[in-house]
């Protein structure tokens, strides 16, 4: 039924539109809102009255100056670009044109404290863990919380697993961890509620880099076991 | 160069931000009051978007290396300069002698606003990163390696650029803030549909001390609520989200760029710097306005803010000719 929504254009205060496509962590509308963005992004690069857009799981927040456009002209001008480049049917073409990203990843011990737990929590050995967890080809549905943190999924059922009741005070950058439907992968050093599992040694954040960020929206991410 | 001695609450280097990578999780960061940081950087012969230090409630030692201009925006923090004990009150710049002591004890009793900007002739030289010299806390980088001065860190100026300016012919402080009594009124335009809105106007909110440059963590009458969250999506500076707790919490400049806490509304572009200059125990109360009275709100600032720009070239060019005159 997502494919019959179509995108509601919102104010979102003085400031900002907010394109909405749906709710829910749904891979579908996802990639719509990543491909809406992308639209955004190329029609307005060069036009410094729009910022970049943002996608999240089902929406686009597209920042305006609020006097010129201004809001009301904005979602105007943005509706019509919104509504053609969510015309098309959504191929696997388009997020696709890259291969997937693999993390070697160190499981369990020192490396991962909760995986015993969210191993028994669902009745499971932690090298079946280990397995369910690398077998899944996931996708970046978006970047927030913090710089470089990649929400990725979808995460197979039987590893979900809610965040920690008191996050620690002080996750390892590269530890890979598990709250909810998602997995992720910590950019840098900084305080984290998500159950973690292993840790890969590859830098997804690097300021001084271009792009910055390893794990860019849209692409796909493999956790691969290794030994260090 | 100002070598910092003590540090104060929380000292950080900011512009105007990097607003052009949200999409990768980088918060925009920059002055939570971007009129009085832009005042502080215009007093000191500065481009209004040059890198400044932030100071917090209670403001850092330092000691000039070498004689520098430097100039004071935003809330009163007590600076004085030593020896001599001269006050430094916000509007003025002036020239610090190599071995003068920049001293900004905290906030007078009674005293206005939360955060004061101190501009160095030529802009703070810090490396680009991003785009920006502020410094971002979630990532650990910019500004001084991505975190608050500490005794012993060295701050550096730019080459001077324009002519330093003796006293701002205005407030010097964000709008809003210079005229409060007391609670302070911060209009909002409501988020569609959003029944947080009303669990969030028509009261005074307090904020608590928990606040810091993510958002402002407001307390009072609050409605706790049954939705616990909503999808995630992209926030601004100024959204207003609201947590199970019905506590709202107001983002600042170094906000997460997205969020799955319900919204009642965002506060408008006008607003903002003056939701830089709250502090703890401070009043708050939201009014609920249309993008109509937005836009008239911020084009009034806008009119007020070229005003002052034109008298400050008025009066330069007064300087100039008297000092041509007389020199």
């Amino acid at each position: 039924m997502s494919r019959s929504a179509r995108p509601r254009l919102l104010p979102f205060g003085d400031s900002a539109v907010l394109v909405v496509l749906g709710e829910g962590v749904d891979p579908a509308l996802n990639a719509r809102a990543r491909r809406i963005a992308a639209a955004v992004e190329a029609a307005n690069r060069d036009d410094p009255r729009f910022g970049r857009p943002v996608a999240a799981y089902a929406s686009v927040l597209v920042p305006v100056d609020p006097i010129d456009p201004g809001v009301p002209r904005a979602v105007e001008q943005l509706e019509r670009l919104v509504e053609e480049a969510d015309a098309s049917p959504v191929g696997a073409a388009d997020d696709d044109q890259q291969p997937p990203i693999d993390l070697p990843t160190r499981y369990g011990g020192p490396d991962g404290p909760d995986l015993d737990e969210v191993a028994s929590s669902h009745g499971l050995r932690p090298t079946d863990v280990v397995e369910l967890h690398a077998s899944v080809v996931y996708r970046v549905y978006f970047l927030g919380f913090a710089p470089g943190f990649a929400y990725l999924g979808p995460l197979p059922s039987e590893l979900v697993r809610p965040r920690l009741a008191s996050p620690r005070p002080r996750v390892p950058a590269g530890s890979v961890g598990i709250a909810g439907e998602q997995t992720a992968v910590y950019p840098v050093d900084s305080p984290g509620g998500w159950r973690l599992i292993g840790r890969t040694r590859v830098r997804v954040w690097d300021p001084t880099s271009d792009p910055p960020a390893l794990l860019l929206p849209g692409r796909r991410v493999r956790f691969v076991p290794a030994r260090d | 160069m100002l070598e910092v001695l003590e540090a104060g609450l929380l000292d950080t280097i900011q512009d105007r931000g990097r607003p052009h990578h949200r999409h990768l999780g980088v918060p925009e960061g920059g002055a939570a009051d971007s009129w009085s940081h832009a005042v502080a950087n215009l007093l000191a012969g500065n481009d209004p978007a040059a890198a400044a230090l932030e100071m917090t409630i209670v403001g850092p030692r330092m000691r000039a290396l070498a004689d520098i201009t430097v100039a004071l925006a935003g809330a009163d923090l007590g600076a004085r300069v030593e020896p001599g004990n001269r006050p430094l009150a916000p509007g003025r710049s002036v020239r610090l002698r190599a071995g003068d002591e920049l001293v900004a004890a905290g906030r007078a009793a009674g005293g206005r606003g939360a955060r004061a900007y101190l501009a160095v002739a030529g802009g703070i030289d810090v490396p680009v990163v991003l785009g920006s010299r502020s410094t971002c806390r979630a990532g650990s980088f910019g500004g001084v390696d991505g975190r608050p001065l500490r005794p012993g860190d060295v701050i550096h100026g730019g080459e001077p650029g324009g002519e330093p300016v003796d006293a701002w012919p205005a407030e010097p402080i964000a709008p809003h803030i210079a005229d409060r009594d007391g609670t302070v009124v911060v209009r909002l335009i409501a988020h569609a549909g959003a029944g947080a809105a009303r669990r969030v106007v028509g009261r005074r909110w307090t904020v608590t001390p928990a606040s810091d440059r993510m958002g402002l963590r407001l307390d009072g009458d609050a409605t706790p609520s049954e939705q616990p969250e909503v999808t995630s999506h992209g926030v601004v500076r100024g959204t207003v989200q609201v947590p199970p707790d019905g506590r709202p919490i107001v983002l600042l400049a170094d906000h997460q760029p997205t969020g799955g806490y319900p919204v009642a509304g965002v506060v408008i572009a006008a607003d903002l710097p003056a939701l830089g200059q709250l502090a703890p125990g401070d009043g708050v109360r939201f009014v609920l306005v249309d993008l109509v009275e937005a836009r008239a709100a911020l084009e009034a600032q806008r009119a007020a803010w070229a005003a002052t720009l034109d008298l400050l070239r008025a009066d330069a060019a007064w300087h100039d000719l008297w000092r041509s005159a007389g020199a």
